[in-house]
C-alpha cells in the first residue's frame, strides 16, 4: 500500500476508535460516577424498592415499571395504525396517495418531539381530562397516545421496507393463481417480512424508552406504580430530568447514574434484539 | 365492487390508519398555526429592539426570541463542527478500509450509541463537566461547548451511517474506475467516490442538523437555561428554542408568554421543515440524475 | 375457420408510458389447442400473456385498452368488466413464468396453495388434487417422499415442472407459458414438452417461445409478434 493511504487509513482507523470510544465512555463514565453508591452495596435495592427520600428510600423500580408500562402502551397505539399506513402505501396504494402518505411520514421524523409534547400539553391533556372527568389530565393515557404517535414514523417506515423487500417473483406467483390481496399479505407478505417488522418493533419500543420530553411534559411524573391509563407515572428519562437539579452530592443524585446505566442496559438489549432479528431479515 | 370482503375490510382499515395518522399530523401542525400565527411579529423575535441593531448586536434583546434563535444556531454550528470531521472519516473507514471482523465490532459499538437515550447522552455530558471541573479548578461548568459536545456525540452515529451508506452504494463500475487509470485509494476516495456520494451525504447531514435543532433532553442537563442573553462564549450558558418551549409549557406566568411559546413552537417547526425539505431536495435531486424507467417487458 | 374459439381480442392496444408495445391486436385463439407466439425478444410478448390475465395491472405505467373476451363454458365473457373480480380470472387463467418461481414453503404447500387461495377446506381433497396436480406435470414420482421439504431445494427443471403443477391444481381454462423452458437442460424440456401436448386435452395453451424448433414439434398455431403487430405465423403452413 502507498504511503499516504497507510497515512489516511491510520487517521480514519483513530476516528472510528475515538468514535467507538464515546459508547464504552458513556457507560464507564456512568458505572465510575455511580461507583459511591454501588460500594455501599445497595445496588439490589435501589433497583427493586420505591422512591422515598424522605424515608432513606431511594428505589427506581417505580421509574422502571413506568417507563415499561409507557413504551409497550404507545407501541400498542401505534402498531395498528402504522401497520395499517404500511398496507396503504406498499400494498394498496403503493403510487399516487401512497407515495404523498410516505413522504409525510418522512416529514413526521423531522418535527421535534418537544413539540408533539407542547401541542400534548395544551390540547391533549385538557381533552382527556375533560373525556374522563378526571385528575389533570396529565396521565399515563395522554402521554401514551402521543409518545405512540411520535414513535409511528419508525414502525411504519420499517414496516414498509419490510414489505418492499418481499420478492417480485412471490407476488407475481400468488396473483397468477389468482389470490386476492388479503390471502397475498397473509400467505406471503406477512410471514416474508415478519423479521424485518421485528426489528422495527424492537427499535420503535427502544426509541419509547428513551424519549424523554413526551413523559417529562405529559405523564404528570407522579412517582406511583402504574396501575391505571389516567394515574400518573415517571419514567426513568422524567426522572433524570427531574432530579438532575438537586445537589450534586447527594445521594439522588447518584442514583442518577444508576438510572442512566439502565436505561443504557434496556436500550442496548434491544439494538442486540434488533440487531438479530435484522440479520435474520436479511438472510 | 366485487373484491372479496376480507380485501374490502383490508382497503377500509388501511384507509382509517391512514386518515387517522394524517389527521392527527395535521391536527398538531394547524393547532400550532391556528394559536401562534398571530405572533409571529419582529417583536417576538427582537422585543422592542431594532432587528439591526439585534443582529449587529449592538443592542442585547430582552423579551424576545432573538437569544434563543442565537443560541440554537451557535449550537447546531459547534457541534456540527465537532461531529462532522469525526464522523465522515469513520464512515469512511468503515466503508473503505475496515476488514470484516473491525467493521463488525465498530457498527456494532456505533448502532450501540445510535439506541442510547439523548438524556443519557446528556447526562454523559454532565458527567465530563464534573471531571473537568475537578480537573480545571472549578472554572468548567455546564455550557454551550459542552452541549455541542455531547449533540455531537449524539448525531454523530447518523453522520457516520450515512457516509457509510452513500459510499457502500456507488456501483462498482464507478469504483473501479480511477484505480484502473492507476490512482492510490486516497486519490480514489477524494477525487472519485466522495464527490459521487455528496448527495446522499449531505442530505444526511442536514438531518443530523435538524436533530440538533429539536433535541431538549441533551442541552437541559448540559447547559441550557432559560435566559442567558446571546452566549458571550462557548464557555457561558446559552438559551435554545427547544428548551425555551419545554421552560414556557409548564413555567409560563401568563397568556403573553404563552404567546411567546407558541411563536417559539412555530419557529421551530419552521426551521426543522426548512431542513427536512433541503435535505429530500437534495437527495431527490441525486436519485433524479439517476433515475431511468425500467423495462418489464 | 376454427369452430372451437377460446379467446376473441378486438382492437386491443398496449401501451407502456408513451410507448406504444402492442397495437391493435385482433386475433382469435383456439381451445383445447397449443398456441406460440414468437417474435425477436423485447417486443412485448410477455405483455401480451399478461393482457390475458390482467397481470399488467401490477406494472407501473402500463396501459391496456380494447376488448378481450374470452369462454368459460358459458358463452364469451369480458375479462375486463366489473363484475369480473381479477383474482377469479387468475384462477381460471393460470400462468408460469420463464423463471420458476416457487413460493417459499413445502412442496405440497405450494401445489395446495391454489387451492386454500379459493377456500377449500377438506384436507382429503386437496391431498387428491395435489396428487393428482403433481402427476399431471410427472413430479410426482421425484417427489411423493419429500413432500414436506421446501420447494426451492428442487433442480430447475423440477422447480419449473412444480410451477405448472400448481398452476394445474387450480384446474385453470387457459394456461399462460412465458419461455417455460428457457432455463432448464434439454432432458427437462422434453419431459415439459410431452406435458403440454397431454395438457392440451384439458386446456387452452398459450406458450412464448422463441425456439422454432419447439414451435414445430408441439405448436398447433404459430403467431409471431413484432412491429407492435400480432400476425400468424405464414411460413409454417398449417396455420389461420
Amino acid at each position: 500500500m502507498d504511503f499516504q493511504d497507510r497515512v489516511f487509513r491510520t487517521v480514519f482507523f483513530g476516528a472510528s476508535v475515538l468514535s467507538a470510544g464515546v459508547t464504552v465512555a458513556v457507560l464507564g463514565f456512568m458505572i465510575l460516577l455511580s461507583l459511591p453508591v454501588l460500594k455501599m452495596g445497595f445496588l439490589w435495592e435501589v433497583l427493586t424498592s420505591p422512591w422515598s427520600p424522605g424515608r432513606g428510600q431511594f428505589g427506581i423500580l417505580p421509574m422502571m415499571a413506568g417507563t415499561l408500562a409507557l413504551a409497550f402502551l404507545s407501541l400498542l397505539v401505534s402498531l395498528p395504525v402504522s401497520l395499517g399506513c404500511a398496507f396503504f402505501m406498499e400494498i394498496l396504494h403503493p403510487r399516487g396517495a401512497g407515495a404523498l402518505l410516505k413522504k409525510l411520514v418522512h416529514f413526521m421524523t423531522a418535527v421535534p418531539t418537544v413539540i408533539y409534547g407542547f401541542v400534548g400539553v395544551f390540547l391533549l391533556v385538557p381533552l382527556v381530562q375533560e373525556f374522563f372527568a378526571y385528575g389533570s389530565g396529565m396521565c399515563i393515557l395522554s402521554a401514551s397516545l402521543m409518545l405512540g404517535l411520535v414513535i409511528s414514523p419508525t414502525l411504519i417506515l420499517f414496516f414498509s421496507e419490510s414489505f418492499s423487500r418481499v420478492p417480485q417473483h412471490y407476488l407475481n406467483a400468488v396473483d397468477s393463481l389468482g389470490g386476492t390481496v388479503f390471502q397475498k399479505l397473509r400467505h406471503v407478505i406477512l410471514p416474508q417480512a415478519w423479521p424485518g417488522m421485528l426489528t422495527g418493533m424492537v427499535l420503535a419500543f427502544g426509541r419509547a424508552m428513551g424519549d424523554t420530553l413526551i413523559a417529562l411534559m405529559i405523564s404528570g411524573n407522579a412517582v406511583l406504580m402504574p396501575s391505571s391509563l389516567l394515574d400518573s407515572t415517571r419514567t426513568l428519562t422524567a426522572h433524570i430530568a427531574l432530579i438532575f437539579a438537586a445537589d450534586f452530592d447527594s445521594t439522588e443524585f447518584k442514583i442518577l447514574f444508576i438510572s442512566g446505566i439502565v436505561l443504557y442496559a434496556m436500550t442496548s438489549l434491544g439494538i442486540l434484539f434488533a440487531r438479530y432479528f435484522h440479520k435474520r431479515a436479511l438472510s | 365492487m366485487t373484491r372479496s370482503v376480507p380485501d374490502r375490510l383490508l382497503s377500509f382499515f388501511s384507509w382509517a390508519c391512514a386518515l387517522s395518522l394524517i389527521s392527527a399530523l395535521f391536527i398538531i401542525i394547524g393547532f400550532l398555526v391556528l394559536k401562534g400565527y398571530k405572533a409571529l411579529t419582529p417583536e417576538l423575535i427582537f422585543g422592542d429592539v431594532r432587528p439591526l441593531d439585534a443582529l449587529l448586536l449592538k443592542r442585547q434583546v430582552f423579551g424576545g426570541l432573538f437569544p434563543a434563535m442565537a443560541g440554537t444556531f451557535f449550537l447546531i454550528l459547534l457541534s456540527m463542527a465537532l461531529a462532522l470531521p469525526l464522523g465522515l472519516a469513520s464512515g469512511i473507514y468503515l466503508a473503505e478500509f475496515a476488514p470484516s471482523g473491525t467493521k463488525r465490532v465498530l457498527s456494532f459499538l456505533f448502532d450501540i450509541l445510535s439506541g442510547i437515550p439523548s438524556i443519557v447522552v446528556g447526562l454523559f455530558g454532565f458527567s465530563i463537566t464534573i471531571f473537568l471541573h475537578h480537573y480545571f479548578g472549578g472554572r468548567i461548568f455546564p455550557c454551550l461547548l459542552i452541549s455541542a459536545l455531547s449533540l455531537a456525540f449524539l448525531v454523530l452515529p447518523y453522520i457516520i451511517r450515512t457516509t457509510q451508506i452513500a459510499l457502500e452504494s456507488l456501483p462498482l463500475s464507478l469504483r473501479l474506475t480511477a484505480p484502473a487509470l492507476g490512482a492510490t485509494k486516497a486519490r480514489n476516495i477524494f477525487y472519485v467516490l466522495l464527490p459521487s456520494s455528496l448527495s446522499g451525504i449531505i442530505s444526511g447531514l442536514i438531518l443530523a442538523m435538524g436533530r440538533c435543532a429539536e433535541d431538549t433532553a441533551v442541552i437541559m442537563l448540559t447547559g441550557a437555561v432559560a435566559t442567558a442573553g446571546i452566549p458571550k462564549s462557548v464557555f457561558s450558558g446559552f438559551e435554545a428554542l427547544p428548551f425555551y418551549i419545554y421552560y414556557m409549557a409548564s413555567e409560563y406566568s401568563g397568556p403573553p408568554e404563552l404567546m411567546k411559546a407558541y411563536g417559539a413552537a412555530l419557529i421551530l417547526l419552521i426551521l426543522c421543515t426548512v431542513l427536512f425539505v433541503f435535505s429530500h431536495g437534495i437527495k431527490h435531486l441525486l436519485r433524479a440524475k439517476t433515475q431511468y424507467l425500467p423495462n418489464p417487458l | 375457420m376454427k369452430k372451437n374459439i377460446q379467446i376473441r381480442m378486438d382492437h386491443l392496444w398496449f401501451h407502456y408510458h408513451d410507448r406504444v408495445v402492442l397495437e391493435d391486436i385482433r386475433i382469435e385463439i383456439e381451445k383445447n389447442a397449443i398456441t406460440a407466439i414468437s417474435g425477436p425478444s423485447g417486443q412485448g410478448k410477455s405483455s401480451f400473456l399478461m393482457v390475458l390475465n390482467r397481470l399488467w395491472e401490477n406494472i407501473p405505467g402500463a396501459r391496456v385498452t380494447g376488448r378481450v373476451e374470452m369462454d368459460f363454458g358459458k358463452g364469451f365473457e369480458d375479462i375486463h368488466r366489473s363484475s369480473l373480480p381479477v383474482h377469479r380470472l387468475r384462477q381460471r387463467v393460470g400462468m408460469v413464468f420463464q423463471t420458476p418461481n416457487p413460493l417459499p414453503m413445502s412442496i405440497y404447500k405450494n401445489i395446495a396453495f391454489p387451492l386454500t387461495l379459493m377456500g377449500e377446506k377438506d384436507r382429503a381433497k386437496i391431498a387428491f388434487r395435489v396428487e393428482a396436480a403433481l402427476k399431471k406435470a410427472y413430479l410426482w414420482d421425484e417427489v411423493k417422499d419429500r413432500l414436506a421439504e421446501n420447494a426451492e431445494t428442487l433442480s430447475g427443471g423440477q422447480q419449473q415442472r412444480l410451477c405448472m403443477a400448481r398452476a394445474l391444481a387450480a384446474e385453470p381454462t387457459v394456461l399462460l407459458l412465458d419461455e417455460p423452458t428457457s432455463s432448464l437442460d434439454e432432458a427437462s424440456v422434453r419431459v415439459i414438452e410431452d406435458l403440454l401436448l397431454e395438457l392440451k386435452k384439458s386446456c387452452t395453451i398459450i406458450l412464448v417461445s422463441h425456439y422454432m424448433d419447439q414451435i414445430q414439434r408441439i405448436a398447433d398455431h404459430c403467431l409471431v409478434l413484432s412491429d407492435r403487430r400480432l400476425r400468424p405465423d405464414t411460413a409454417k403452413g398449417r396455420d389461420i
